[in-house]
């Protein structure tokens, strides 16, 4: 990487980052408002009825649904603006030649700010209601975001190409968020599950991150490292094969816009 | 490829694959009539062009819509890759098939210049350096913390190609970047042509035929039905003249 993509980049994240916001009075305390408007209906709904079931106080509910949440958002916004990130720049990319993959990068970036941001939130609201949070957990909160940004760079490389040849993918991938959204135990915790559908939430990698995460914030325990490890490792292959495919392929992706 | 080349075109084919109008393309289309097959039209935009660009040359494209001259510079530029044949570049080639790619009309003039140059490749410590010049030689040092979509479009067009000039290259690929702007414009225009010729390679596309007698030292033709000639600018420009 030289000098200039580098600067490239920034100026990516820069440009994307003000107009995102640009025009709206608020501007970047939209970044904050929307998920915690959210995570105000949602805590309002179901502390009560969540919180015996799974036996959180209401603190601790807190501290769940909102790293719930943001991880959540994280991901979604991840598969979102990744995919999109190509198509975005398509005015770009047919009229001058320049790393491709940067744009790809610069809009995951996006989407890893906004979960940093959050994530400092999240600890001023523990300290706040008094969740204690240990160094090792936060390490291990860490060490989650990045196996989940690798991956979601690792899968970006791919979705962008293919949705500028199937439109589609948009609308398919917003579905299927959604549901992903539902069987993440993202407001509700495991317990509120019958049995026999727990499954579901088992082999979901979304919420066994999420669950890691709040065991971690909330109990201080660092749990499923094994799964993570893998997770990381099989990140780094999708990042790696990824690659190959979209340096491979994206050099015909000017004619299909 | 020989030192003295700064660019080399050789067999040259381009074609493009078009989807048929009213052929199944969408996934709508193919849930609803899984039987249409996919129709394409297939247009050849450049077949076997073969050509060679001397160091220090101005070297100029014309030719009716259609006959292939914006594909050929993106094929130079990398944009498109070729479907046989080869492009070779030797020495950095910097693309203005567009001014102001990447302009972006709610960002101020000074956003702007720093995203623009970057996109064409300056780093921003370069734009940190001429960023003042830029503005001077453009004439809108007053304008500089003004939204760009409050610019007349001319006033993009001169800022846009303030930068483009700063921007170090050996191998110029200028698209058409005549037709836009006033007549002081192109008069400035002019007067960085003259100071650049035989020290830049510049590739030239335009219809506008008065420039391209002028300055250039030799004109490719190329023709609708994919056949081109290479030669001299007068008989070109004159030959070509006489089709319309």
């Amino acid at each position: 990487m030289n000098n200039n993509d580098f600067d490239l980049y920034k100026q990516f994240v820069k440009t994307t980052f003000k107009m995102r916001y640009k025009g709206s009075i608020l501007g970047f305390f939209w970044v904050l408002l929307k998920p915690f408007f959210m995570f105000l209906i949602l805590f309002l709904i179901f502390s009560h009825m969540s919180g015996q079931a799974a036996g959180l106080t209401s603190q601790q509910y807190a501290v769940y649904l909102l790293s719930g949440l943001i991880v959540y958002t994280f991901f979604n916004e991840g598969v979102i603006w990744g995919m999109g990130s190509i198509m975005e720049r398509a005015g770009l990319i047919v009229k001058i030649n320049f790393k491709r993959e940067i744009v790809v990068v610069s809009s995951l970036t996006m989407a890893l700010i906004n979960f940093v941001i959050n994530l400092l939130i999240i600890c001023i609201v523990a300290l706040v209601l008094n969740v204690h949070l240990l160094p090792v957990s936060l390490l291990y909160v860490g060490l989650i975001s990045i196996t989940l940004f690798l991956a979601l760079y690792g899968v970006s490389l791919f979705t962008s190409l293919w949705l500028v040849h199937v439109r589609d993918l948009q609308h398919i991938m917003e579905l299927v968020l959604q549901l992903l959204f539902y069987a993440s135990a993202v407001f509700f915790p495991v317990e509120m599950i019958p049995e026999r559908y727990r499954f579901i939430v088992y082999y979901n990698p979304v919420a066994r991150f999420i669950k890691a995460v709040r065991e971690a914030l909330i109990y201080g325990k660092i749990t499923d490292i094994y799964f993570v490890l893998l997770c990381l490792g099989l990140a780094i292959l999708v990042v790696l094969l990824g690659r190959l495919y979209f340096n491979k392929n994206i050099k015909k992706i000017a004619e299909y816009f | 490829m020989e030192d003295n080349i700064s660019i080399k075109v050789e067999n040259l084919t381009k074609s493009f694959k078009i989807p048929e109008h009213g052929s199944a393309v969408t996934l709508q289309d193919r849930f609803v009539n899984p039987l249409k097959k996919k129709k394409f039209i297939k247009f050849t935009a450049l077949n076997d062009l073969s050509f060679e660009v001397k160091k220090g040359e101005f070297f100029s494209v014309i030719g009716p819509n259609g006959a292939g001259k914006s594909t050929l510079l993106k094929l130079i530029s990398g944009i498109y890759i070729p479907e046989s044949g080869n492009v070779e570049i030797n020495g950095k080639l910097v693309p203005f098939l567009e001014l102001g790619v990447g302009f972006n009309p709610d960002l101020s003039a000074r956003e702007n210049v720093y995203l623009n140059g970057v996109i064409l490749g300056l780093t921003k410590k370069e734009v940190d350096k001429y960023i003042d010049d830029i503005f001077s030689f453009a004439e809108l040092t007053d304008f500089a913390d003004m939204s760009i979509k409050n610019f007349s479009s001319g006033m993009q067009v001169r800022l846009a190609f303030s930068i483009a000039i700063k921007v170090e290259s050996d191998i110029l690929v200028l698209d058409e970047v005549l037709a836009v702007g006033d007549g002081e414009f192109q008069k400035k225009c002019f007067a960085y042509f003259d100071e650049i010729v035989g020290k830049k390679t510049i590739l030239f596309v335009s219809h506008g035929l008065t420039s391209v007698k002028k300055y250039s030292n030799r004109v490719l033709w190329l023709k609708e039905d994919k056949s081109y000639e290479i030669g001299d600018p007068k008989e070109m420009v004159e030959k070509y003249s006489q089709t319309f």
